[in-house]
């Protein structure tokens, strides 16, 4: 086995024993480590040369990738998240029918759609589903990001509550309760137009919050322009555009038909 | 010519009916167009160039193996190099009519040939290879010309090397092997850039579209499409593939607006004769239209020769219309297979959402109050908790502009606003804006688009023809004059 293989598979298996110590101080350096290693494998990508040991490299450095992203995510920094996920994403599309499939590929998959979700980045999390395969799509990790979508965009909100008691993998949960905190903003945006006024302990309810004393804490951090009166709570609605729409927009109009007339003019 | 590649798949290729007897006319029209070329080339003239490929695109069906071989041998100088290669290319089964041409014009071919004429020949062999479906070799010799193409640069060639970079990429498609020229595709792009080519620019920038949306790389596609030199368009071919492939990313990336402008451009412009390309538009044209929140009118369905292929559309536009899920969902199953080879099943889950939202507006407008329970009932909501479910998906509907409506959460029900007098606001005068700008808009484009040849002003016209146009304008100004007049009383 040539050395340099052997040395990047020594320092990698301390990278998972630190993994599952939950040593995040030790897994990140060990990565940093690994990632300057990987560069002078000439088999990776972008320059894929056709090395003699290619398979071997590329799976082992598709297994530290794998574990980087899944770090990513243990320390909860989505920026490692992303920078980690695209230098995986040439293992799965470019080098995919080389190597034999990687269990934790459609975990890994569904855990970025969600990444997405979470930060409402809905176009590139279609361009990202474009990508997948019917296979694929049938899949329970992704199918449940995938759901998930459709559940917000709908507006069942409850929907997407409760997935989280039905989370595919453990590393799921720590983008789910993002996802709550962004489900409730969404709810409080919505109640705020739909109703009138709600009882505390509904709109409580509604919020999913546990207790009066985080509904009065959540109001004052996001909508302090509610009000609460007697054990009810008050929307105060902007009264839109009752009188601006009586109001003729004249100058827009004299705009508009002199427009008209040049283009005419120009026709005629 | 129209050469979309959704029609060549389903073109009958080369009808072999045609007896030897057709064959010297067949081999004097592509003289002529051979003569085209050369003076097109000696006189920097682009435009005849192009004729000449528009000419060999009207005999493309009746070529057969042994014209070319001896156009071939008219053509080029025997025994050099770029003829021993194309003619490899060709079957050999009517090796005696070959050889009987070959002497008899061999003769005939000591004039020197321009690398146009060698670049032609290569289309003409190319064309002919792929027409009867002898992928691998058409493989070779496109490659084989691409390599010969980077080593020449002048500006006569570009039009012929744009229809090479066609099929090049067209043969390479037909035996599944797109992602593999992908980097020789960039290179070309690159290359034309330096070289100010921008019909292969064009070509080249639709063929890379083409090649990342058919592994549905859109996110690459569209970091392409917006960083490549625009420009004014040159063909309008080249000009719809573009609008098509930008609707495609658009509608992915969910700019549905401007998507659903640039398919319907693309269907628009597109050429009577490309039905599967116009086809294909409206197809995602229609899905877009859902997704906006749009039904399209029946008359789309009904276009000519279009009925049968948009069938399945029509069936979902009507689900979408009444607004019922279970309908929805059934026909998103029957019609699964069609859906998923169009490419289009991942937007039809998207529509699930505007399924709803229908349903919901219908809702609103037939009843001024309704409880939770019968909204989930009649928008056939199945899950635990059906009213939650309504209650946070109407509340959604409300704050984006879909209904009109409040809920009262104690009681359980919606009670919808009465709609207002829709001409007491300003949506009136925005409609009728909307419309005079995009008959303007129309006007304006239509008058940009008209072509003159070049030097037209400088060539003589007969005296008779001098006559004639004088006699009309002079009869036009009268018409003008007389209407003048009318309008003044």
């Amino acid at each position: 086995m040539d050395p340099k293989l052997t040395e990047v598979s020594q320092i990698f298996e301390r990278l998972k024993a630190a993994l599952l110590r939950n040593d995040f101080d030790t897994a990140s350096r060990l990565l940093s480590q690994l990632k300057i290693l990987l560069i002078e494998f000439k088999s990776l990508p972008p320059l894929f040369a056709e090395t003699p040991n290619a398979i071997q490299e590329l799976t082992l450095a598709r297994d530290i990738y794998e574990h980087a992203v899944v770090l990513s995510v243990k320390m909860e920094d989505q920026d490692a998240f992303e920078r980690d996920f695209f230098q995986l994403k040439p293992y799965y599309t470019d080098v995919g029918g080389r190597l034999p499939q990687s269990a934790q590929e459609y975990p890994i998959l569904g855990l970025n759609l969600l990444r997405l979700l979470v930060q409402n980045r809905i176009a590139e999390f279609h361009t990202e589903l474009e990508l997948l395969s019917a296979k694929a799509l049938e899949n329970p990790c992704i199918k449940h990001a995938v759901e998930l979508e459709q559940s917000f965009m709908e507006g069942a909100y409850n929907r997407v509550l409760t997935a989280r008691q039905t989370v595919p993998h453990e590393t799921y949960v720590y983008f789910m309760d993002l996802l709550a905190r962004t489900v409730r903003d969404e709810i409080a945006g919505c109640s705020e137009k739909a109703y009138e006024s709600l009882r505390v302990e509904d709109a409580r309810q509604i919020l999913l919050l546990s207790s009066d004393q985080e509904l009065f804490d959540y109001i004052k951090e996001e909508h302090p322009e509610w009000e609460v009166k007697n054990g009810w709570l008050v929307f105060n609605k902007v009264k839109e555009s009752s009188a601006s729409s009586k109001e003729i927009p004249s100058l827009q109009l004299i705009n508009q038909t002199l427009s008209y007339a040049r283009e005419l003019e120009r026709i005629v | 010519m129209t050469q979309d590649v959704e029609m060549k798949e389903q073109q009958v290729p080369a009808a072999p009916s045609n007896s030897t007897s057709s064959t010297t006319p067949l081999l004097q029209h592509l003289k002529e167009i051979a003569a085209l070329i050369e003076t097109g080339a000696y006189a920097r003239e682009v435009r005849r160039i192009l004729r000449a490929v528009r000419l060999t695109i009207a005999l493309r069906r009746k070529l057969k193996a042994s014209v070319i071989s001896s156009f071939l041998g008219f053509a080029l100088t025997p025994g050099s190099e770029a003829h021993q290669r194309l003619s490899s290319y060709l079957p050999k089964d009517d090796q005696n009519d070959m050889e009987v041409d070959t002497t008899s014009s061999a003769t005939q071919s000591i004039m020197k040939h321009s690398p146009e004429l060698e670049i032609y020949c290569y289309l003409l062999v190319l064309i002919f290879l792929i027409d009867q479906k002898k992928y691998s070799e058409a493989k070779a010799c496109s490659s084989a010309s691409i390599a010969r193409l980077k080593n020449l640069n002048r500006r006569t060639v570009d039009v012929l090397a744009s229809r090479l970079y066609f099929f090049y990429s067209l043969s390479y498609e037909l035996t599944g092997d797109l992602s593999e020229i992908r980097g020789n595709l960039l290179a070309l792009h690159r290359v034309a850039t330096l070289r100010h080519d921008e019909l292969g620019q064009e070509t080249l920038l639709n063929l890379l579209l083409r090649n990342y949306l058919h592994y549905n790389l859109y996110d690459q596609a569209e970091k392409l499409r917006s960083k490549a030199p625009r420009f004014e368009a040159h063909s309008n071919q080249q000009f719809c593939r573009y609008l098509f492939y930008l609707g495609k990313i658009r509608t992915i990336q969910l700019e549905y607006t401007d998507a659903k402008e640039s398919l319907l451009q693309a269907a628009r412009k597109a050429p009577v004769a490309a039905l599967g390309f116009r086809v294909q538009c409206n197809k995602w044209a229609v899905i877009v239209r859902l997704l906006l929140g749009e039904i399209p009118e029946r008359t789309v369905f009904m276009q000519k020769g279009m009925e049968k292929a948009l069938r399945p559309y029509f069936e979902l536009t009507n689900a979408v219309r009444i607004g019922d899920l279970e309908l929805f969902k059934t026909i998103a199953e029957k019609f699964s297979t069609t859906f998923s080879s169009d490419g289009t099943n991942n937007l039809i889950v998207r529509l699930r959402h505007n399924v709803i939202r229908t349903g919901l507006r219908n809702i609103s407008i037939s009843y001024s109050r309704i409880s939770l329970a019968d909204v989930a009932k009649k928008l056939r909501l199945d899950s635990s908790n059906p009213v939650a479910d309504a209650e946070s998906i109407v509340s959604k509907a409300i704050r984006d502009g879909a209904i009109d409506a409040t809920l009262d959460h104690g009681n359980g029900w919606m009670v919808s606003k009465e709609t207002g007098d829709i001409y007491s606001t300003n949506e009136p005068q925005q409609a009728f804006n909307s419309r005079i700008a995009f008959c303007l808009n129309m006007h304006n484009e239509a008058v940009r688009a008209l072509r003159f040849p070049p030097n037209s002003h400088k060539e003589k016209e007969s005296a008779e023809k001098r006559r004639e146009r004088q006699q009309q304008e002079q009869e036009l100004a009268k018409h003008i004059a007389e209407e003048d007049d009318d309008d003044d009383f």
